[in-house]
């Protein structure tokens, strides 16, 4: 760059490397190379600014300023004019000015910080820290008020995904609703009252925080901790308030409305249970899901299973052997349809086809090879366990 | 009877209504798991229940393996299988809390039983016996099975996908995106990605590959709200099925609406007419051309509706023009 001035150093901008004879103009020039909206035109102040702005407002991910140098394309470093570059460009900047050498290209071979797009440059010359933020890098003052700045300047991390919107690692740690919530308004959840035509339009939601994915969570609903609920744990966490004018319908708590269910069911046990009334302590174990009653039952069928079945309790083979039948006859025996095909899962790698490959499968175990084309209805008290160790039937006892 | 579009299946289970799932190669045979503590086959062809079986307790799942097996759990933490040609019972195993989803893998031939007790368990139906056991860190509240993937939704809003054939390692751990406890998952028929619903009348569309750019698709939008005197009731989505060969999807609410979306498109196809009560699960048959639709009430509300509202289960014949994407998708 041959017009630059000897001593002087002149506003440069950290983007493109193009020096400007007026902080103001660098000014301008950023916002209206780097930080504006390709979407709408809309000229932001920063590159998080930016970023933010094509979340919330388009939905679009930016993971590089506009026209910036491909080692430079950081969208998550707040930069305003020549506040907030990174001090190490900063002297790099300086240095390569000083050292006359053509700046024209000023590619700095030292890293600054892993480039999103995973172009590290590498390369030798004594970079200080190589994908280290200078620690002392200076909140930049020269903000505009009502910027996002707050929060931004911690920021700086320049390890962060390229997919990764813009809030520092730090906040989404600490996941302080308060302070996110004047700072990105949108991200406030919604189910504001004006909100929602129903769901007819598909507009995306405007908390582009929030369904961004993992990135910025938003404050958790369910204030259980990860982890933390036991099966047995009573403190059930509630369901958090969507605002004056809109209502959730559905039970306070936060559990699904099965386990509202089941637990209402235990304590009106009468409801459910016309079936197993012969067996005398299927009756009282019937609606109690404890685990303990659960696991006798295991045990009481395994020794059932066990017992010879000419020992059987004809009460016990009423319960297992024999399930309830409603009135219908097997299925096979009035549709000569697919579902006759006797086929059993095991033997067809894919989604089961019909009829076609009905002769393929070895027949079930104790049954001669000539009964597999019998119709369904004569299998039906056969001799034959057809899934395995099946409890017997008492017919063949 | 059959002539109209829409009609109620007779002889309905006694208790509220937990899962509807049609065969894989029939619209014939459609199979309900209910809180009565049955599980039945009807032939809905001819509008007549023809099987019936059951469990100790309510029942909160069931699918078919193939057209004359089934595999069912629920509250009496029990994995069973039916068959029907045989009406031969047996039970698979146990968890140690109850049975909240059951899936059938058909890719890799097996059966997936997710629980209460944080664990999903694996099942291999030629020899019934539990070929593992894999903890989910929650109570796990819905599953879909999308190719060789499982996508698990769990209490505490996680997403866990798994790889069915290498259960060794959680492929993604995500958060869900909706703020709201999660209600249910279900995965594309073209398996790029799932749609999932919360209890805040909402419906996100995810994609399961991590490239930034495939992820920048997603999205999610509200629904199943109405509004009423100035306030907005925001129902549960409870429900969720996808047209086997369109890739649309039909999501059911606590409202008793039932909508069709375009996930791809952001559209809404149609919406049908309110039911008398919550709808609380969906299911397209095979070829797509009917949509079974369980209506139960489900204590959303701490003062039930008077009368109380009857358990029913609607059959209803779909038109091309409900559940085709309006114009060609981009991406499928």
């Amino acid at each position: 760059m041959g017009r630059k001035k000897k001593k002087l150093s002149k506003p440069w901008c950290w983007y493109c490397n193009r020096e400007f004879e007026d902080e103001k103009i660098l000014i301008q020039h950023q916002k209206a190379k780097h930080f504006k909206c390709h979407i709408c035109h809309k000229k932001l102040y920063t590159g998080p600014g930016l970023s933010i702005h094509c979340m919330q407002v388009h939905k679009e991910t930016i993971d590089k300023v506009p026209n910036s140098l491909p080692h430079r394309s950081n969208i998550e470093i707040e930069i305003y004019g020549m506040e907030g570059i990174p001090s190490t460009d900063l002297k790099e900047h300086e240095k390569q000015r000083q050292g006359g050498n053509d700046s024209g290209s000023d590619d700095e071979p030292t890293p600054k910080k892993p480039k999103p797009e995973g172009l590290l440059g590498n390369a030798p010359g004594g970079a200080q820290h190589p994908g280290m933020m200078p620690p002392g890098m200076l909140p930049p003052p020269g903000m505009p008020p009502g910027m996002p700045m707050g929060h931004m300047m911690h920021m700086g991390p320049p390890f962060m995904h390229p997919g990764m919107p813009m809030m520092p690692p730090h906040m989404m740690m600490q996941g302080q609703p308060g302070p996110a919530k004047p700072l990105f308004p949108s991200a406030v959840p919604t189910s504001s009252p004006g909100g929602a035509v129903v769901g007819a339009d598909f507009k995306p939601i405007s908390q582009g925080s929030s369904f961004t994915g993992a990135t910025i969570s938003a404050p958790p609903t369910t204030n259980q901790p990860a982890g933390s609920s036991t099966p047995g744990s009573d403190k059930v966490p509630l369901i958090a308030n969507t605002g004056a004018s809109s209502k959730i319908i559905h039970p306070a708590e936060d559990i699904s409305l099965e386990e509202i269910r089941a637990r209402r069911l235990k304590y009106t046990k009468v409801t459910f249970q016309k079936q197993d009334e012969q067996i005398p302590t299927s009756s009282a174990a019937a609606t109690n899901l404890a685990i303990a009653v659960s696991a006798a039952q295991q045990a009481a069928a395994h020794q059932a299973k066990q017992i010879d079945a000419m020992n059987h309790h004809a009460a016990m083979m009423q319960r297992f052997g024999q399930p309830v039948r409603v009135s219908a006859p097997p299925i096979g025996m009035i549709h000569g349809g697919p579902i006759m095909s006797p086929m059993r899962p095991h033997m067809i790698p894919g989604p089961p086809t019909l009829i076609g490959g009905h002769l393929v499968r070895p027949p079930p175990l104790t049954m001669p090879p000539g009964m597999i084309g019998m119709p369904p209805g004569m299998m039906y008290g056969a001799p034959m366990f057809p899934t395995g160790p099946v409890l017997m039937q008492p017919r063949f006892r | 009877m059959k002539s109209q579009t829409e009609y109620k299946l007779t002889s309905p289970p006694e208790g509220a209504i937990s899962a509807v799932k049609f065969g894989p190669n029939t619209s014939q045979f459609l199979l309900v798991s209910s809180w009565d503590n049955s599980v039945r086959l009807y032939d809905v062809t001819a509008n007549i229940l023809r099987h019936k079986y059951v469990h100790d307790s309510p029942v909160l799942d069931c699918c078919f393996t193939d057209a004359v097996h089934s595999y069912s759990g629920g509250l009496d933490n029990t994995l069973k299988s039916f068959d029907f040609n045989t009406t031969t019972e047996s039970t698979i195993g146990t968890h140690n809390n109850a049975i909240k989803c059951v899936e059938y893998c058909s890719d890799v031939n097996v059966v997936l039983s997710g629980s209460w007790d944080h664990h999903v368990k694996l099942w291999d139906p030629r020899t019934p016996m539990c070929s593992g056991s894999y903890n989910q860190g929650e109570k796990v509240f819905t599953m879909s099975v999308c190719g060789e993937k499982l996508v698990v939704g769990t209490a505490g809003r996680k997403i866990l996908v798994w790889d069915i054939r290498n259960m060794s390692y959680t492929l993604q751990k995500r958060e869900s995106n909706l703020k709201y406890q999660t209600r249910s998952i279900r995965c594309f028929p073209n398996k790029q990605g799932f749609v999932l619903s919360s209890i805040e009348g909402r419906v996100a569309v995810e994609y399961l590959d991590t490239n930034p750019e495939i992820q920048k698709k997603k999205y999610a939008f509200k629904c199943h709200r109405i509004k009423e005197d100035g306030t907005e009731k925001i129902y549960p989505v409870n429900a969720i099925s996808f047209h086997p060969t369109y890739n649309t999807f039909a999501t059911g609410g606590s409202d008793g609406y039932v909508n069709i979306w375009d996930g791809f498109n952001k559209k809404r196809l149609c919406q049908f007419h309110q039911y008398h009560t919550s709808v609380t699960s969906l299911s397209f048959s095979h070829n797509g051309e009917v949509l079974a639709i369980a209506c139960s009430y489900f204590l959303e509300e701490d003062n039930p509706p008077k009368p109380y509202p009857e358990d029913i289960i609607h059959i209803r014949s779909v038109s091309d023009q409900e559940t085709r994407p309006k114009y060609s998708t981009t991406n499928t």
